[in-house]
């Protein structure tokens, strides 16, 4: 069992992709949710993962089991709902229509790389501040780097940045005539070459979108700082999960020591998918070498502890049968989860 | 030089992909009867193969050091393929300067999702496109981005040709986007695991590339078992409730791809701890069971 301090709040389970993250996020809220409410923020959850819960990938809130919620994040959907809320008072609705239309903003909205990370954050934060759970878990997007989610808040916002949104300023809200209202020859330069590289059409669509969104620089940056403040909060709580892996052992040891370095509350380290150690001695037949590899990752998985920092807990979660996947079982994967 | 072809290596997060494009890498080198010479420094002699990684982790520098002995090893990241690609068009080092230095110009960068890797497979495409700085490997190895942002990554040259119709860019975006589609040229490996989830992961992303891009991709298990139930008959009990799950999730895998009649190419679990023994021995299988 994997202890949660009583004042935690939020937990975020950040990790590399494929260490079994989103289950083992659904296992903490299943075990945590004997004592608590509890919401499980998942992203992509396997089919099975979703059918043990009992979810759909619409961006709804479930009721898995007595105080056990679940919710698959649904990234347009949020993204979507951020601008609404962002637009509802500096903008008329003709002018978010013309937002919505956009080529850029359509592209945003679904590809951009760090827009899944942002609008996994601004539900998170909106979930934790309606403070109708007592504990939400976010399950991380499968990010390569948890910078980038960490960091998803400022590439977000560098795009709302007032000098951007200048270079484009239309008051009178007409698509054409922009380029006259350029401040200095340095950047009719560069729209040139950029119209040249582009066509205009491509900068008439860019000056359409940052002028559509320049008005919404301060709800934003209000967002942006309290996704901040949840991240770096004393209730806040990141687990790392990882995987019994040489090479991911080393990569969660680099990303530990960085997050801790970075000022996020990292507590805890789960090393997933940790086979039963096999007692016995195996001198000959076909499974002989496997063996003697499993015997050979469990003492590199027990020499790799002392590595984290000392203040981490290093726990160890075993494989589960893959025919064992029921929300019956979920706790039970918590509840094994032991410390090394 | 012969005809170039390039190679993406994807899958799920966590299947083994920059273990087996580094694999590939080395096998394609000995394909090419090409042997590491000792005491002579990498720089002098020009190798057939190029090992790129897209993501920015350090498997390769941790495991291999610089310089590994069958290929040259090279990090590709969208920023710096996208200042290559700027300066060769701009051709004045000061306009770039003066372009890349603009507000407008970085929140382009950040607001047109595609155009960093669409400048990673501009760089990708360049020898037979013959633009920009030619790059003479018979072979090209991607350790590619994960499934999502691998097909963001294909699909960047034809979503950006829509917006940027007109011009330069209008004109390479689609002869990038032709490229890619070519089979003799593009090649795409799937790594997926002998496990359920891996599995119907691969099927999907298979099915998906082929009906956009017209390219059947190989599929390969990796950590695959080559053992059978009754192998177990004898062992202790511990022993045999651990290999029949792996077998039964094997199993499951395999049953997922002939349901879809999708060929795939078995890549046995190596036991071996230490990543450059294991490399070996998985080049050494793919050069005899594959290639």
């Amino acid at each position: 069992m994997i202890k949660v301090a009583a004042t935690t709040k939020t937990i975020i389970c950040i990790g590399t992709g494929g260490v079994g993250k989103t289950t083992m996020a659904a296992a903490m809220a299943s075990g945590l949710s004997e004592h608590k409410k509890v919401l499980v923020l998942t992203i992509d959850p396997s089919l099975r993962l979703a059918q043990a819960l009992g979810i759909k990938p619409d961006g709804e809130v479930y009721k898995v089991k007595n105080n056990l919620y679940a919710c698959t994040l649904n990234h347009a959907k949020a993204f979507h709902e951020f601008v609404l809320k962002a637009a509802k008072d500096s903008a008329s609705p003709e002018q978010i229509e013309k937002l919505l239309q956009n080529k850029l903003y359509k592209q945003l909205s679904t590809q951009l790389s760090g827009s899944q990370d942002f609008s996994s954050l601004f539900k998170l934060n909106e979930f934790v501040h309606s403070k109708e759970y007592d504990i939400v878990i976010l399950d991380t997007p499968p990010a390569q780097h948890t910078w980038n989610f960490l960091h998803a808040p400022e590439k977000i916002g560098q795009l709302f940045n007032e000098g951007v949104a200048q270079w484009f300023r239309d008051p009178d809200q007409k698509d054409t005539g922009f380029l006259k209202r350029i401040l200095n020859t340095g950047t009719t330069q560069v729209l040139k070459v950029l119209e040249n590289l582009t066509g205009s059409e491509f900068v008439k669509e860019l000056g359409v979108f940052f002028r559509a969104i320049q008005k919404w620089q301060t709800p934003l940056e209000k967002q942006v700082w309290d996704c901040h403040k949840l991240l770096t909060a004393k209730t806040t709580e990141f687990i790392l999960v990882t995987a019994l892996d040489p090479s991911r052992i080393s990569e969660a040891l680099r990303l530990s020591s960085e997050i801790e370095k970075q000022g996020y509350n990292l507590k805890s380290i789960i090393i997933n998918r940790v086979p039963v150690w096999i007692k016995e001695e195996v001198t000959a037949g076909p499974v002989v070498r496997y063996v003697k590899y499993l015997k050979a990752l469990e003492a590199k998985l027990v020499g790799s502890k002392s590595k984290f920092g000392p203040h981490l807990k290093v726990y160890k979660s075993h494989e589960l049968s893959h025919n064992q996947l029921h929300v019956e079982n979920l706790s039970d994967i918590y509840h094994r989860i032991e410390l090394i | 030089m012969q005809k170039q072809q390039i190679h993406f290596v994807t899958g799920k997060g966590g299947v083994g992909k920059s273990f087996f494009a580094a694999a590939l890498a080395e096998s394609l080198a000995k394909m090419s009867q090409y042997s590491p010479q000792e005491n002579v420094t990498s720089k002098t002699i020009s190798k057939p193969i190029l090992l790129a990684e897209f993501n920015d982790h350090s498997f390769y520098r941790e495991y291999l050091g610089d310089k590994p002995a069958y290929f040259d090893l090279a990090q590709w990241t969208g920023a710096e393929c996208l200042k290559e690609y700027a300066i060769h068009l701009l051709k004045i080092e000061s306009l770039y300067k003066l372009f890349f230095g603009n507000p407008i110009t970085r929140a382009l960068i950040d607001v047109s999702p595609g155009l960093l890797e669409l400048a990673i497979l501009g760089r990708a495409t360049s020898y037979p496109r013959k633009h920009g700085p030619p790059l003479k490997y018979t072979h090209m190895v991607f350790d590619a981005f994960a499934t999502g942002h691998f097909l963001t990554m294909l699909r960047a040259p034809g979503g950006l040709a829509k917006i940027i119709q007109f011009g330069p860019m209008g004109e390479q975006t689609r002869s990038i986007d032709q490229w890619i589609r070519n089979p003799e040229f593009c090649h795409i490996h799937l790594v997926s695991l002998p496990e359920e989830m891996p599995a119907t992961e691969t099927v999907e992303l298979f099915e998906t590339i082929k009906s956009e891009f017209g390219i059947t991709p190989k599929v390969y298990l990796n950590k695959y078992l080559f053992l059978k139930k009754a192998d177990l008959a004898n062992e202790p009990e511990s022993v045999k409730i651990y290999f029949t799950n792996l077998l039964e999730q094997q199993e499951l895998a395999e049953q997922i791809f002939k349901d879809h009649k999708i060929k795939y190419v078995p890549v046995p679990l190596i036991p071996e701890i230490e990543t450059e023994k294991l490399l070996h021995e998985a080049s050494e299988y793919l050069l005899k069971e594959v290639l």
